[in-house]
């Protein structure tokens, strides 16, 4: 499950108050998420959490459950 | 003329399969993709391909002179199905593959408008958007007669010499002023203007470009643009392919996901040549981890053209200063100017020269007079997009057309031996912009020696990341949202200096005075702006007639504008 942290991150980020952000959520579904503030957003995530990710990893991810997942998994290597 | 002999081909077909014998085994395509080999074409195997496409469109029912629409994602069958559908002298017309942020009725109204206007008559595409295209087709006045999935085809079986022989004579009656492409330019709902180019237009400007490029055999292009863009179509896709060098092709929403992808991708392949927006460059300076750039190198790169969107110092700069240190000559930056009315390119850097900049007096600009800053102006700084190509002349004009001496700012009209024949199915159109054979741009700008330098623009349109937007379509989808108040709506460009792009900014008049309210109209309009896949960046709400009425009786766009940035308006609420 996607953490209240870095749902507040992704909101920040967007200049939003609130939205339903879950795992399942995908960028498009998200005002403001467009493929120019992807690259934002995932700067801000890696800035907040003090994780780096590889371009790659990015690439793959589906959903907002898979960027916690990467999240999780930087932080613990 | 150059390396290009155009004598040797009459149409873009004979053109490859010039390339196909002279250099079967070289690379002609190399289609990219995030951690995978490329898949590569070579000229020959590319043609043949394209061969077993071309016998199952005519199977098909497909004939010369339709307009076959393809939507599809990044695949490497993409390019011989776009050359097959060439080789039966039908136009591709290639679309945007639908966002999913995209709504699946405005998509479907997206394809209506081009159809009646351009009059498409086919859809390849992929399986997976049958049911959002299959409407489309089933509406009594459709003009589009079916959807087809060639991905499913089967290209191994025999190939049928009878049909093959019959394409095979056919090709060869096709003439060079016949029409070989369609493109669409932007837009959502129905103001796309769709330009046909004919094998005479592009083949010159082949011949041109590649002169102005210096383009020679060892030149290899590199590219993420999407290919239902001028830019990325003819300069990444029919300028090396006719000239018979390789391009790499990378998904455009891969790269814009890992802008590394095209950086590793002129390592490994020693590409020479690419074309990118301005905003590309600030991407790349910017948002690129230091750690992930270890083992590049640009060393090979010769031309990096920011064409599309205006060039801007700020991006050139910050890219050099970052890429220095990898390899990257400084003179390889280069800008271009130019638009799909004319197949491509206007003007252009010099090779191996520095791109041509004027620090100016700002205000003596706006007043349409350039003259160099001195300590007491507010400058600016203007940069070259460079010289112009063989083939192209350039007028600069007052508002009646009338022309102007250099270092006076005007209008923009271009004429060009790859002029487009108009916009297809819609004279109207094609009569505001071209008289006497001159395209009047609607862009504004100024020559300084020979150098021609794009300072703004006549039409309101919005170029963000060198993609263009018309406000009309965002203000239509926006009137309807709700707390907004109908046709009291203005959307307008606003510089995003950190981007190197600009982005979309719209004011709206509504009732709602408490802050929660006003929170709630911008989510409305945020949403109703996604449905056609506009992401406002920023939102102004101001009172009931607030908004500034042109003298046709709508609010106008300009004065509106400078109102809001000019100034501080208390009644004004902005987030």
């Amino acid at each position: 499950m996607i953490s209240a942290e870095l749902k507040k991150v992704i909101l920040d980020e967007l200049n939003l108050d609130d939205f339903d952000i879950k795992d399942e959520t995908i960028a498009p579904e998200v005002p403001g998420w467009d493929s120019l503030n992807h690259i934002n957003i995932i700067i801000a995530v890696e800035k907040h959490f003090n994780v780096k990710f590889k371009g790659y990893n990015v690439l793959r991810l589906k959903n907002v459950g898979d960027l916690q997942k990467l999240i999780d998994s930087s932080k613990s290597n | 003329m150059g390396n290009f002999n155009l004598s040797e081909a009459a149409t873009l077909w004979q053109r490859w399969e010039l390339n196909a014998v002279k250099n079967p085994h070289r690379d002609a395509i190399i289609h990219w993709a995030a951690g995978e080999e490329p898949y590569r074409w070579t000229f020959k195997s590319l043609l043949e391909t394209a061969k077993k496409f071309s016998i199952r469109i005519k199977e098909a029912g497909i004939k010369q002179g339709d307009v076959c629409a393809i939507i599809m994602h990044h695949n490497p069958m993409f390019y011989p199905l776009y050359l097959g559908i060439s080789r039966i002298g039908a136009l591709p017309a290639i679309l945007a593959y639908p966002n999913p942020r995209l709504h699946p009725d405005k998509f479907r109204q997206g394809i209506e408008g081009m159809s009646q206007r351009s009059g498409l008559d086919w859809i390849l595409t992929e399986k997976s958007i049958e049911p959002l295209i299959k409407p489309l087709i089933e509406k009594p006045e459709s003009t589009i007669k079916s959807i087809f999935f060639p991905l499913e085809w089967d290209l191994n079986s025999l190939v049928d010499e009878k049909t093959n022989s019959e394409i095979e004579a056919n090709a060869l009656a096709i003439k060079p002023t016949d029409a070989v492409l369609l493109q669409h330019s932007s837009g959502t709902t129905g103001l796309q203007k769709p330009v046909v180019l004919s094998h005479n237009a592009i083949l010159n400007h082949v011949a041109n470009l590649s002169d102005a490029l210096k383009l020679n055999e060892s030149d290899k292009v590199v590219s993420w643009l999407p290919l239902y863009h001028d830019m990325g179509l003819i300069g990444a896709f029919h300028v090396p392919i006719a000239f018979g060098i390789p391009t790499i092709q990378i998904d455009p929403f891969e790269w814009v996901l890992a802008p590394i992808l095209m950086l590793e991708a002129i390592t490994k392949e020693k590409a020479t040549i690419s074309w990118i927006p301005n905003f590309a460059f600030n991407i790349f300076a910017d948002k690129i981890d230091e750690e992930e750039l270890e083992g590049i190198s640009l060393k090979s790169l010769r031309l990096l053209i920011n064409c599309s969107e205006p060039v801007r110092a700020d991006s050139n700069k910050k890219f050099v200063n970052r890429f220095s240190k990898y390899g990257l000559n400084p003179n390889a930056l280069a800008a271009s100017y130019g638009m799909a009315e004319i197949t491509l390119a206007a003007t252009i850097t010099e090779p191996d020269k520095l791109i041509a900049e004027m620090t100016v007096d700002r205000n003596k600009l706006a007043n349409g007079i350039v003259e160099i800053a001195d300590d007491n102006s507010v400058s600016r700084i203007c940069v070259s997009s460079g010289k112009l190509i063989n083939g192209c002349e350039i007028r600069i004009v007052d508002e009646k057309r009338n022309n102007i001496k250099d270092n006076l700012v005007g209008e923009i009209a271009v004429k060009s031996i790859s002029m487009f024949d108009g916009y297809r199915n819609y004279p109207e159109k094609t009569a505001e912009v071209i008289s006497d054979s001159w395209y009047f741009t609607g862009d504004y700008g100024f020559k300084h020696q020979d150098d021609f330098f794009i300072i703004g623009r006549k039409k309101d349109i919005i170029i963000v990341a060198g993609k263009n937007i018309y406000p009309e379509d965002i203000e239509d989808t926006v009137n309807q949202a709700e707390g907004v108040i109908p046709g009291r709506v203005i959307a307008f460009g606003e510089e995003d200096q950190l981007m190197g792009t600009e982005q979309v900014s719209v004011v709206a008049e509504t009732k709602s005075e408490t802050e929660s309210e006003k929170n709630l109209v911008r989510m409305n309009m945020l949403k109703s702006a996604m449905a056609i896949d506009i992401n406002i960046h920023k939102i102004y709400l101001v009172p009931p007639r607030w908004l500034i009425k042109s003298s046709a009786g709508k609010p106008s766009r300009k004065a509106n504008k400078e109102r809001l940035l000019n100034g501080l308006d208390p009644q004004v609420w902005s987030r």
